[in-house]
């Protein structure tokens, strides 16, 4: 553990360890987005506006990390409610990019509030959790502390921007884990995800999942009201998730069975998901060098600098890039995992636990539709792809993290 | 289970939360060792697939030299716009047709016809376009969806000859075709399909080559592959020798010009088609290249048939020229001796029927039977001799079948014999009167021009033939070696001493006292005979046969004008200003002679 020191060093106030690996990975993403846009007849200027993006979105990292950490605390709630607003105003006034109302347009600039929601959920949340120290696992607690997931969660779903819901859902959920949930809360949570998953791989599937749960309910020994109850809230999900598919945009749909089977539909939804693959598997050991892949040259993968940005580095730098870049993430995620458990208080640890769980859902979802361990579902790969809102958001995030870090011990 | 108020964080939380992150880390770590190291080779090849594009090289066709390496065909490049059904949008139709100045529908047609092939392959529209149309295309390229033209080579037929049934014409290949032979043909791919073009059509197509372009993912080129180091040079078309001789064969579509029939020259002892001319005839510029349906509806539709080759197609009565088929069989067969003689009156009783001669010859022996064409002699002479005997030195002389030339579009005329009388009429309801008229070449008998000019090549190097074709040989492209085609060789087997005799005659038929003495070349001395073919349908077809030098043949030239009257006035005059062509003989040593020879064939 950290311990008090009187003469800090700077290593004390400023984790590198976390910092440096987001460097590295800010400009590996600079590399891939050169790489990708070079020539190209729309997306061109993409790598200089990434650039100034990427300078301005430090400048304001710096400048939270060195906020007092009150601040957080204090303006959680606003921040919140300011998210609800802009989400609701998004569907009255968003413009509509690539099939979802998710950008609000101030002229030139546009920005998503579903980034800025991202700050408002982790803020109020941890906020939530902490305050009057609630027990999680009352089921009143428990299900206001998903409420405060879920009002931002279906304001996204209206988008639509599926990605986006179901990262705010594992938010909320590993907040929830992280502030104490008992295994039967964290059961009950996760059952219907269960379930509703194996009913994607068919019906046999699905039965066994069932199966699963009764079982779990039985050794759960609780009494049978609540255990009824339980399994047909799991019967109830999968019908509901069927439900929830039907008002999903064809596209979206698609990618949900071309993930299933990508060869199903090998030009249309499995298109980006094979060429991905074979841009991936074709780069080797070494790769075929910068501006050398052919995949990414010659414009495989429709906008790759954006949710494909992975296979670029995979194609041109190999095996040996992609495990740098995969191992910049492990040594991030394994610091902040350690950053929370020894943070000043339950507030910041929270906090913390919130932010590692977005870069993190990001990435597992991220790096694995690019190698085709999991469905085409459209979200960045955070400090890598090309996006000047969400690299912001994500620096903004990294300035609480690094916040938390220096304010983790009281110095004299 | 025990539950604190205030839980967060605990340490065995923090150990959930790492073992989750290195699961996943681990996850992705195998899954990229998998995709990267182990699977590398499967998806190297799926990666070079998807964005190299083979895009084949045509090579030009052989060009066709004549026998003393004139060219007479040869390639120019020429611009084809191509649309890529993939890329392409029908609604450029109309914008497509006004650039290639053709009507509505054009385009649609041309597309649903090749419907069933990838859309991914190229279909060619128009070939030989307009330069002012490929600079449209290159200009507006950005706005043009998948509408594109490449250079392609079509054939040139500048240089003076039509040989339109001797090198025949190139057409787009047929589906069907195009599935027999799918190893060497892709769609759009030009193929011969007549003449020399489709008899030596692999030894001209050549090889095609290949050049491999990195292309995008909507398939526009971008780059050569490996910088070009794996591209196949297309191979070049062996050139062909032709057996014709250039002056020869204009010469001889210059005398056809307004006249219907067919020429055939051959130069005795070696088989080599020297001049091989069918009347009408057409341009071949008309039918390679452009796809013109308009020209070919008008050659199918024309009463003359000008696509029919009469030269190998086309059957006539030889007339007198076949009289020397009967003297020199009854002179082998030892029936007569050149001394026979037979008295012409001017006309033949036989049962109830008469025949005539058009002359009264008086005593008449076989050199004066042939030099002024007395039939009187041959009514009898073939009485004497029979219609086996007849039948049998026929065939000698390759009457009654195929000759067997290269280009081998030929069929086998009609040679009597009992046993045809016999399918014909019954057995024993004829009698040997049907042979009367055959020794004159009248009747049933009749042969193609081609077989004619073999039977003249053979009499004037007594008896020694070989095929006749019309290609020497090739050039082989990759060494610029000639490589020489060999054609058989036969001998008819009839003796010297009876040539010389029916030679003899066939030189006075134009220097002594015969029926071609208007004919004559000062400085040259020829043989020949005249001929009537008789035409149920209208004016009798003039026939000649004829050879020189005499001492030593050059040239053996068999000529049918269809429906002008005596082979002396009109077939004659043809033969005499081919063989002095092409034994190229100045014009101002020829004595300008009026036809005279009138009704003595």
């Amino acid at each position: 553990m950290i311990k008090d020191t009187v003469e800090y060093k700077i290593d004390d106030k400023f984790d590198f360890a976390i910092f440096i690996p987001v460097v590295v990975l800010i400009i590996s993403g600079l590399v891939a987005i050169y790489s990708s846009t070079l020539n190209h007849p729309t997306a061109s200027g993409n790598f200089n506006k990434q650039l100034v993006w990427a300078v301005f979105s430090i400048a304001i990292f710096f400048i939270i990390y060195f906020l007092p950490p009150l601040i957080f605390k204090v303006s959680s709630i606003p921040v919140y409610l300011l998210s609800i607003v802009l989400l609701l105003a998004v569907i009255f006034i968003g413009s509509r990019i690539y099939g979802a109302k998710s950008w609000i347009t101030f002229g030139p600039v546009g920005f998503q509030p579903s980034e800025f929601a991202k700050v408002g959920l982790i803020l109020f949340l941890a906020y939530w959790l902490t305050d009057k120290k609630r027990d999680i696992n009352k089921i009143k607690n428990l299900a206001m502390g998903f409420g405060i997931g879920l009002i931002p969660i279906l304001l996204i779903m209206m988008q639509p921007d599926m990605g986006t819901a179901l990262v705010f859902a594992f938010i909320s959920l590993a907040m929830i884990f992280w502030a104490g949930i008992s295994l039967f809360g964290l059961f009950i949570v996760l059952s219907p995800a269960l379930v509703i998953f194996a009913s994607l791989f068919g019906t046999v599937a699905h039965i066994v999942a069932l199966i699963f749960i009764l079982f779990a309910l039985i050794l759960f020994k609780r009494n049978l009201f609540t255990s009824a109850t339980i399994f047909v809230a799991n019967l109830a999900s999968s019908y509901f998730f069927d439900f929830a598919v039907s008002l999903l945009q064809p596209h979206q749909q698609k990618r949900i069975f071309a993930f299933i089977n990508p060869y199903s539909d090998p030009l249309g939804s499995g298109y980006n998901s094979l060429q991905a693959k074979v841009a991936i598997g074709s780069g080797g050991f070494l790769g075929k060098g910068f501006l050398e892949g052919n995949q990414t040259q010659l414009r495989f993968i429709p906008a790759q600098w954006t949710d494909f940005i992975f296979c670029v580095i995979g194609e041109e730098f190999g095996f040996i890039g992609s495990i740098i870049v995969i191992t910049m993430f492990m040594i991030l995620f394994l610091r902040m995992a350690k950053l929370a458990s020894s943070a000043k208080d339950g507030f910041s640890s929270l906090i913390v636990v919130g932010i590692l769980t977005l870069f993190f859902v990001h990435f597992v979802i991220n790096i694995g539709m690019n190698t085709g361990i999991a469905p085409v579902i459209g979200i960045p790969l955070p400090f890598l792809s090309y996006g000047g809102s969400s690299l912001l958001v994500n620096m903004v995030l990294l300035g609480i993290t690094l916040n938390v870090y220096k304010n983790r011990v009281t110095h004299t | 289970m025990i539950v604190e108020k205030q839980n967060i964080g605990s340490p065995s939380r923090y150990r959930i939360m790492v073992v989750v992150v290195m699961f996943f880390v681990a996850m992705m770590f195998f899954q990229l060792f998998k995709m990267q190291i182990l699977d590398n080779e499967n998806y190297q090849v799926k990666s070079d697939e998807n964005s190299v594009k083979k895009i084949t090289v045509d090579p030009p066709r052989g060009i066709f030299f004549d026998r003393n390496f004139r060219v007479l065909v040869s390639n120019k490049p020429s611009y084809t716009v191509e649309v890529l059904p993939s890329e392409y949008k029908s609604e450029q139709n109309s914008i497509l047709e006004i650039a290639l100045n053709e009507e509505e529908g054009y385009v649609s047609s041309i597309l649903n016809e090749k419907k069933e092939f990838s859309k991914f392959i190229p279909r060619k529209i128009k070939r030989d376009v307009e330069f002012s149309t490929v600079t449209w295309i290159e200009e507006n390229k950005n706005n043009l969806d998948g509408i594109d033209f490449r250079i392609e080579y079509k054939r040139d037929y500048s240089f003076g000859v039509y040989g339109s049934h001797v090198f025949g014409y190139i057409k787009e290949i047929s589906p069907e075709q195009l599935r027999n032979e799918s190893e060497f043909y892709s769609m759009g791919d030009y193929a011969g399909f007549s003449g020399i073009e489709k008899t030596y059509e692999k030894n001209i197509r050549g090889i095609k080559g290949a050049k491999f372009m990195l292309v995008d993912a909507k398939q526009k080129t971008v780059n050569r592959y490996l910088q070009g180091n794996n591209d196949l040079e297309a191979v070049k078309g062996n050139d062909l020798v032709l057996t014709l001789d250039y002056e020869t064969q204009k010469k001889a579509e210059e005398l056809f010009e307004g006249k219907k029939g067919s020429l055939v020259a051959i130069e005795p002892g070696t088989g080599e088609i020297l001049a091989l001319v069918s009347s009408p005839f057409y341009e071949l510029s008309n039918l390679g290249g452009v796809t013109t349906t308009d020209n070919w509806k008008k050659l199918l539709s024309d009463p003359d048939k000008p696509l029919f080759n009469r030269a190998t197609m086309s059957i006539y009565p030889p007339g007198s020229t076949y009289k020397m088929v009967a003297a020199i069989a009854a002179l082998e067969e030892g029936i007569i001796t050149p001394n026979f003689t037979v008295k012409c009156t001017g006309s033949f009783f036989y049962g109830d029927r008469s025949f005539g001669c058009d002359h009264v010859h008086g005593t008449t022996d076989l050199v004066k039977s042939i030099e002024e064409s007395c039939n009187i002699y041959y009514y009898k002479l073939i009485l004497k001799l029979g219609l086996d005997k007849w039948n049998e030195y026929s065939k000698k002389f390759g009457f009654g079948r195929k000759t067997g030339y290269d280009l081998g579009e030929e069929i086998a005329g009609i040679l009597p014999s009992a046993s045809y009388y016999d399918r014909k009429l019954g057995k024993g309801k004829w009698t040997s009167g049907l042979s009367i008229n055959l020794s004159i070449g009248q009747g049933e008998i009749s042969a193609t021009p081609l077989q004619l000019a073999q039977y003249t090549a053979s009499l004037a190097k007594d008896g020694e033939t070989v095929k006749p074709h019309l290609v020497k040989g090739m050039i082989d492209s990759k060494n610029n070696n000639f490589i020489p085609f060999e054609f058989p060789k036969s001998n008819n087997g009839i003796s010297k001493k009876n040539y010389d005799i029916i030679n003899e005659a066939l030189y006075k038929v134009v220097e002594g006292e015969g029926t071609a003495t208007h004919i004559r070349i000062p400085g040259i001395k020829m043989a020949g005979k005249t001929g009537t073919a008789q035409n149920p349908f209208g004016k009798n077809h003039a026939v000649y046969i004829g050879y020189a030098p005499f001492e030593n043949p050059k040239i053996a030239v068999a000529v049918i004008v269809e429906n002008v009257g005596y082979g002396g006035s009109h077939a004659a005059p043809v033969a005499r200003d081919i063989i002095k062509t092409y034994l190229r003989i100045p014009d101002n040593k020829i004595e300008n002679r009026i036809a005279v020879a009138e009704s003595n064939d």
